[in-house]
């Protein structure tokens, strides 16, 4: 039994010291990890809503959405959006004016096949943003569907419909709910 | 979770998305055990035991414990703990009351702790199913149930390669590829006729 | 065995991945570009080197019934330590090696060199031991990084290769990496078989 207690007693020294110092380190990294995280947010928000300058975060039911207003005056919104893609969930960010037209698509986090879905944020040599979302801009969200005015990735067109399904729902979604 | 849910985690998890075959989780084993039938059934079956367990354990323990206290930095530290503390006990038991299948299972047994598909499929669990903070509705229940799929799809190329491998005595594998090169490359074809899978869609 | 010795053999004759087999999941996982590949290197390598001095360090004090879950709280502690400060300073890396980086913890070169090794000798021996391994599993996941990056993208640290080609996307995928390391580690043992016999 003595023998259990002081195995029991040196597991748990070292597991203590190990907390404590993963406590110490988490306390130093964390606000860095926070703002890497805001960063990221801030600069997709900006680029699926061109010209915005400050984002107020809201909430109507269960959707989350950013008003995107510049200098004051309310452009349009940001839908965060998560889909279930092939290789687990997309997480998205439309950005769609104030009539339900799309200014911007960013994808943030996904897990779709290397080389085939992940093809939807791959931007070709001398462009500057992926193709297959820039095909999103201009277009009314409650028209898209692949196939009819969006092009899917070849080979990916499971990829390219959950991410062309959700933006065109979410909008719809939005829509109705703000009354337009 | 809806029926379309359920099959869709089933058959990704141990077709499509294999935990061998398209994750690389669980290889060690993999080319050590994968030599003759029995063995790899029997290991595929006691891994099979670990994961689904493994996964209801240390989501229960996510939920409760690490997001309720801010703790989710002791992730690694605490889901690897418990899967030791369980594989150990399923050795202590399996002692007992199993001593014939304990004995052919041997070290392997306790291999299963540093088995990546069975702390890779608890961590997976997480990132999939409780984005951002939040558990999905029936995350639990996926949970487990992608543990499953994982254990599964694990035996099933075990077994699979088992049955080649022991096929393969009787051929003439050039002295330089003997033994791991050629699992390897078999493997690599085993990996390539299932990647057909990835165009189900549900 | 020399000092230097100590630190040489994990590069070439004990090899971790080619000669030992051990930490093949991230291997094949993670070699998708070298850049991948060199972030898990230089990371693992990190984990090796800070368990393997701690673990030499407690050897004495650690009774040897509890010393594997001693060990893995320690790996674990290190691993841990790597996953927050690339979530803080390199969260591109981060998010493309994804659960590759918490995996470290079950890397079987870890564990297995804190018990084959730092568990039974000195901490300076252990921590030479530790890099050398380190090095060794890393320059073998950048060649398998570099021949499946060339072969399935046309590029290299990301820069494309000069010569166009349509690359076979297989081996990027799963099935690349099996053949990539299969028909190397047939490679090495050809070529070691040949200096056996030689001498």
């Amino acid at each position: 039994m003595g023998q259990m207690i002081r195995f029991g007693l040196v597991l748990g020294v070292i597991c203590l010291v190990a907390t404590l110092v993963l406590a110490a380190v988490h306390e130093v990294t964390k606000p860095k990890i926070e703002e890497q995280a805001r960063i990221e947010r801030e600069a997709a928000l900006k680029e699926v809503s061109p010209g915005a300058d400050t984002f107020k975060a809201e909430t109507a039911d269960d959707i989350e959405y950013y008003e995107a207003y510049k200098g004051g005056e309310l452009t349009g919104y940001c839908l965060k959006l998560m889909a279930r893609g092939y290789g687990g969930y997309i997480h998205m960010v439309a950005g769609i004016d104030k009539d339900g037209v799309i200014t911007g698509v960013r994808i943030l986090e996904h897990a779709e096949t290397p080389g085939l879905g992940s093809k939807m944020t791959e931007v070709k040599p001398g462009e500057e943003d992926p193709w297959f979302l820039r095909q999103f801009v201009g277009k009314s969200a409650a028209s898209i569907e692949v196939k009819k005015n969006i092009d899917a990735i070849t080979g990916a067109t499971i990829s390219s419909r959950v991410v062309t399904d959700a933006v065109r729902e979410g909008a719809d979604k939005l829509m109705k709910k703000l009354g337009k | 979770m809806t029926g379309e849910m359920f099959i869709s985690i089933i058959i990704g998890t141990i077709f499509v998305n294999n935990f061998i075959l398209s994750r690389f989780l669980g290889l060690c084993p993999f080319i050590g055990v994968s030599k003759q039938s029995g063995p790899a059934l029997s290991m595929g079956l006691a891994v099979t035991f670990v994961t689904t367990t493994a996964s209801l354990i240390t989501w229960v323990i996510y939920d409760l414990v690490l997001v309720r206290f801010h703790l989710e930095y002791l992730r690694t530290l605490s889901f690897i703990l418990v899967i030791a503390f369980f594989v150990q006990f399923v050795d202590i038991v399996m002692q007992k009351k199993m001593p014939s299948l304990h004995k052919m299972l041997g070290i392997y047994l306790a291999l299963i702790t540093t088995n990546c598909a069975v702390f890779g499929v608890t961590v997976l669990n997480i990132d999939m199913f409780y984005p951002r903070g939040k558990p999905m509705a029936g995350g639990l229940g996926m949970a487990v149930l992608q543990g499953l799929g994982a254990g599964i799809g694990f035996t099933l190329a075990m077994v699979l390669m088992s049955g080649i491998r022991e096929r393969l005595e009787y051929a003439e594998v050039p002295k330089c590829f003997k033994d791991i090169p050629i699992t390897f490359i078999i493997a690599s074809l085993m990996s390539l006729a299932f990647l057909g899978f990835c165009g189900f869609s549900v | 065995m020399r000092i230097t010795g100590e630190l040489v053999k994990g590069l070439w004759r004990e090899n971790p991945t080619f000669r030992m087999m051990l930490g093949l999941c991230p291997t094949l996982a993670v070699s998708t570009s070298v850049v991948n590949g060199l972030g898990m290197g230089i990371s693992a390598t990190f984990v090796l080197v800070g368990s393997s001095a701690m673990v030499s360090m407690v050897r004495n004090v650690v009774p040897e019934k509890v010393r594997i879950p001693c060990f893995i709280v320690i790996i674990a502690t290190f691993v841990t330590i790597v996953e927050l400060m690339m979530k803080a300073y390199t969260p591109l890396l981060s998010r493309s090696l994804g659960i590759y980086v918490p995996l470290i913890v079950v890397n079987c070169v870890v564990l297995g060199r804190a018990e084959a090794f730092a568990s039974k000798k000195g901490v300076w021996r252990s921590v030479l031991d530790a890099l050398g391994m380190g090095m060794g599993f890393t320059w073998a996941l950048c060649v398998i990084s570099a021949i499946r990056e060339v072969a399935g993208n046309g590029t290299i640290f990301g820069y494309p290769v000069g010569v166009s080609f349509s690359p076979p996307l297989f081996m990027i995928l799963a099935p690349g990496a099996l053949l990539t390391i299969g028909l190397l580690i047939g490679l090495i043992n050809h070529l070691s078989l040949r200096e056996d016999g030689r001498r």
